[in-house]
């Protein structure tokens, strides 16, 4: 197979500051007919940069200093914007990280689909459509013809993320570039997403270039892979070699997998304890004559978390889980059932968003100081002794007290917000994904410090998260949540080595190098695959309003593939499945009960 | 390979504050010296062109029209400035809460600012002063209310925006009250654009207090003021048209200088 795409000496700048800037610098790569490449690195490492310069969408600040791109034997930069869009639209393909902006929101999916076919191509109105259905089927979308009247709002992200991919390969490209294309999605959706990739792959010959910031991605679906790092190419290789034996150092780091935490002693006093705990949601509309709705949001959760130990709360989003972190420390009210929180444990919250977590107008000193004030503190000098003793805990130095948040990189403004919470005195912490916005290496520091701190003040953790990799190794005990229950909670070990409920099945298979087995490549043993429907939309439509509010019955019927006519009717009990009393396995499932009989 | 880049300069805020520096100083010199007394009729010198002696002029009492120009800009500050205060001061406090807080004394609150936002605001001063009476302070006690509403909205929506925020959250998780989350940390976060605000409020009150002494309802005279200079100007605007052209370039220029500066400010934002 011949050379499809080649980037020579390539190097790309940003003018900041009256200064160059170099985001790729003598960037060289080459991709063969139908090849997956990979594209690994963190942000900022010059991935997506090399990607918007063969499309030509570069951002007009961005200067291609020197280089070419050739892709089919032509040379992509000296050609005139009207040959490379015709490139552009017929062999060449993009698909982007974000299904919700991705999309034209007013324009119908039928229209938006058939696009570069009405631009590229003389085909009449009839053919266009029978194309764009065709399109919209080879992605695995049901009823294509009623989604050609739709519009995106109306999908799902894990549709929309379909629906791009129909756009990208309607005009039967040469080369998809695909820019974290499943970085946005829950687990089963990105599963699924990759499967249709590889599926496109194998049919249609296609060539993908794949960006992503995940390993564990990458090894699923590449052959060969790239590892970036500010901008040069610091290893290359098939994925196998690179991944299994890095030579370079970044790629070691790239792999340092995932600290472990130590085991936990004993769990005696329960600092955190919720029994049938219902947590409602306030949709609250705005205008004068609003109409106040009031959505359950978790149900019924009964969860003990016991004094210095880490525990897991995984789940899709929209399961509840973050509802359930806001209503532990205080920030929701509107509950019944019991919760109760150990006084002395002041639990204090680290979020998602590191970049809306501080107060943009103070200084770090001020922030850091504010829990001090709070704890009645008065002397100023031992306040910012204080302050700068914790700068140096958190691995940051005294330099950062006259700094605002913005000067800050998002692992050292995490940084900042644990460090609060500590000086705040709490031994409860609540992590609301607190490392799923950082790249791989802040990722495993960050939860290292979290580490250094459990194991010094015998801190417990509440740690919520989708990687089920990172909860697999920094957890001592993982709840599942489907829809705000709780559907199995288990020590790690034991879940992670004999999952019993269909969701939790569904998410370990799921998960990237996350079930037990990295090196298996699920074949289509997707879970729908015998729920009647062709494909994953039924799965994926499964967080909808309709199935919020089921009224009896297992919550997770609809998408069950064990279920039987008993679960529609008649919710499940949780019961222990383990032998062993002192740490029990709890499951809410049928089939799980008679699998112990 | 270092390409330089121009950083660009921020010449709208340098000249606006060069220009509105300049005035301010005039107007504080003007308060506590003057080259001639701005109230001393002096019948020997009525109506003088520009010449050495007088540098804009004499007007049709024989007064120094630098001199008025200098003390009628004073006033002029000194309301614009009393009327912004007062409006930010009171608009930030109903803002604050109301945004905050929300719920039905927000709809009520935001309903009378509509009212408020309804009326030209010029007409509203009149109604103002018609019950109040002339003078300085009735002059900045009625625009001060007419500029609460716009610094209320400001505010109030900043707060809005951020009390849905992390941070803000995370005070409250550690136990912050809520007049010190509104004050101590939503509130550094509408510094810009209370400046803007304010910068654009200092044009409408220098222009609202000029009309207000056009119309004779402002700073009683003798006391000298822009408006009203501009007001007594318009019957020799043909004979003597140096009368009207000096306070009026005054009240162009400073208004000239805010607007600078806060079309700076705002660039600063980005």
């Amino acid at each position: 197979m011949g050379t499809l795409f080649n980037v020579s000496h390539l190097s790309i700048g940003f003018a900041e500051n009256g200064r160059m800037n170099k985001v790729v610098d003598d960037l060289s790569f080459s991709m063969d007919e139908g090849e997956i490449l990979g594209v690994v690195g963190e942000s900022g490492s010059g991935k997506s940069m090399t990607a918007l310069a063969a499309m030509g969408l570069l951002k007009p600040d961005a200067h291609i200093l020197s280089g070419q791109i050739h892709f089919d034997g032509k040379e992509l930069l000296s050609l005139s914007k009207d040959e490379q869009s015709r490139i552009k639209g017929n062999d060449m393909a993009m698909i982007f990280q974000e299904p919700m902006t991705s999309l034209n929101p007013v324009m119908k999916i039928g229209r938006q689909v058939g696009e570069s076919l009405w631009l590229h191509t003389d085909m009449n109105k009839k053919d266009i459509h029978q194309s764009v259905v065709q399109a919209l089927a080879d992605v695995g979308l049901n009823d294509p013809e009623k989604l050609c009247g739709q519009y995106p709002h109306e999908l799902s992200g894990g549709m929309r993320q379909r629906v791009m991919i129909a756009q990208a390969m309607i005009c039967s490209p040469k080369l998809l570039i695909a820019d974290e294309p499943t970085t946005a999605l829950d687990v089963v959706v990105q599963e699924q997403i990759l499967q249709l990739l590889k599926q496109l792959h194998r049919e249609k010959g296609v060539a993908i270039l794949f960006i992503s910031h995940d390993l564990n991605v990458i090894r699923e679906i590449c052959d060969r892979v790239i590892v970036m790092y500010q901008g040069v190419i610091v290893e290359q290789g098939r994925v196998q070699d690179v991944l299994e034996h890095p030579q370079h150092e970044y790629t070691k780091t790239l792999m340092a997998c995932v600290p472990a935490a130590e085991p936990v002693k004993d769990r005696k006093n329960p600092v955190l304890t919720m029994e049938h705990l219902d947590v409602y949601y306030r949709e609250n509309n705005g205008g004068f004559f609003k109409k106040k709705g009031r959505r359950r949001v978790v149900r019924d959760l009964s969860l003990q978390v016991y004094d210095g130990e880490i525990m897991g709360i995984v789940g899709e989003s929209g399961c509840g889980k973050s509802t359930l972190a806001k209503t532990i420390v205080g920030l929701n009210k509107d509950y019944t059932g019991t919760l109760s929180v150990d006084d002395s444990v002041r639990p204090q919250m680290v979020f998602q968003d590191p970049f809306g977590s501080l107060n943009p107008a103070r200084r770090i000193g001020w922030i850091l100081s504010e829990p001090l004030r709070l704890r009645g503190i008065k002397d100023k000098s031992e306040r910012r002794r204080m302050v700068c003793e914790m700068l140096e805990q958190i691995g940051l130095d005294e330099s950062f007290y006259s700094r605002y948040a913005h000067e800050l990189s998002g692992g050292q403004r995490q940084r900042i917000s644990i460090g609060a919470a500590l000086l705040m005195d709490s031994r409860l912490l609540v992590a609301d994904e607190p490392v799923s916005a950082l790249d791989v290496t802040v990722q495993s520091q960050i939860l290292r410090l979290l580490l250094d701190v459990h194991r010094q003040r015998a801190l417990t953790i509440l740690f919520i998260s989708h990687d089920l990799n990172i909860v697999r190794r920094f957890c001592h005990r993982v709840a599942v949540i489907y829809l705000g229950e709780i559907v199995e909670m288990a020590d790690v070990k034991e879940i992670y080595a004999h999952p019993r409920h269909p969701y939790t099945k569904l998410l370990f298979e799921a998960a990237p190098g996350g079930g037990r087995q990295p090196e298996k490549l699920p074949e289509p043993e997707v879970p729908e695959a015998d729920a009647g429907g062709t494909d994953g939309v039924r799965s994926e439509g499964a967080l909808t309003s309709g199935q919020t509010e089921h009224t009896c019955g297992c919550a997770f019927y609809p998408r069950c593939k064990y279920r039987t006519p008993r679960c529609q009717s008649q919710a499940p009990e949780r019961i222990n499945v383990s032998a062993d009393e002192k740490n029990p396995h709890w499951v809410k499932c049928f089939a799980a009960a008679f699998g112990r009989q | 390979m270092d390409i330089a880049v121009k950083k660009k300069r921020n010449y709208n805020l340098i000249i606006g504050l060069g220009i509105t520096g300049f005035f301010l100083l005039l107007a504080i010199v003007g308060q506590f010296w003057t080259p001639y007394s701005t109230t001393q009729m002096d019948a020997m010198s009525v109506n003088l062109a520009p010449c050495v002696s007088h540098p804009l002029g004499t007007d049709n009492f024989g007064r120094d029209i630098l001199s008025r120009v200098m003390s009628g800009s004073g006033m002029t500050f000194l309301v614009a400035a009393c009327t912004v205060l007062m409006g930010a001061v009171i608009g930030t406090i109903v803002g604050a809460f109301t945004g905050y807080f929300g719920g039905w004394l927000d709809e009520i609150i935001m309903r009378l600012n509509d009212i408020l936002l309804s009326f030209p605001s010029i007409l509203l001063a009149l109604i103002f002063l018609s019950f109040l009476g002339p003078g300085t302070m009735n002059v900045i006690l009625a625009l001060g209310i007419l500029f609460v509403p716009s610094f209320a909205r400001i505010v109030r929506s900043e707060m809005i925006r951020c009390r849905e925020l992390d941070f803000v959250k995370s005070a409250k998780v550690m136990g912050v009250g809520p007049v010190r989350i509104i004050f101590a940390h939503i509130l550094p976060n509408t510094k810009v654009s209370m400046l803007t605000a304010a910068a654009i409020g200092f044009n409408n009150a220098v222009l609202s207090e000029a009309s207000m002494s056009y119309l004779g309802l402002g700073v009683a005279p003798p006391l000298p003021s822009l408006g009203r200079m501009l007001s007594e100007a318009q019957s020799y605007l043909f004979n003597t048209p140096w009368y009207a052209i000096a306070p009026g370039v005054a009240i162009i220029l400073i208004i000239l200088g805010f607007s600078m500066i806060s079309e700076g400010l705002r660039a600063m934002q980005r």
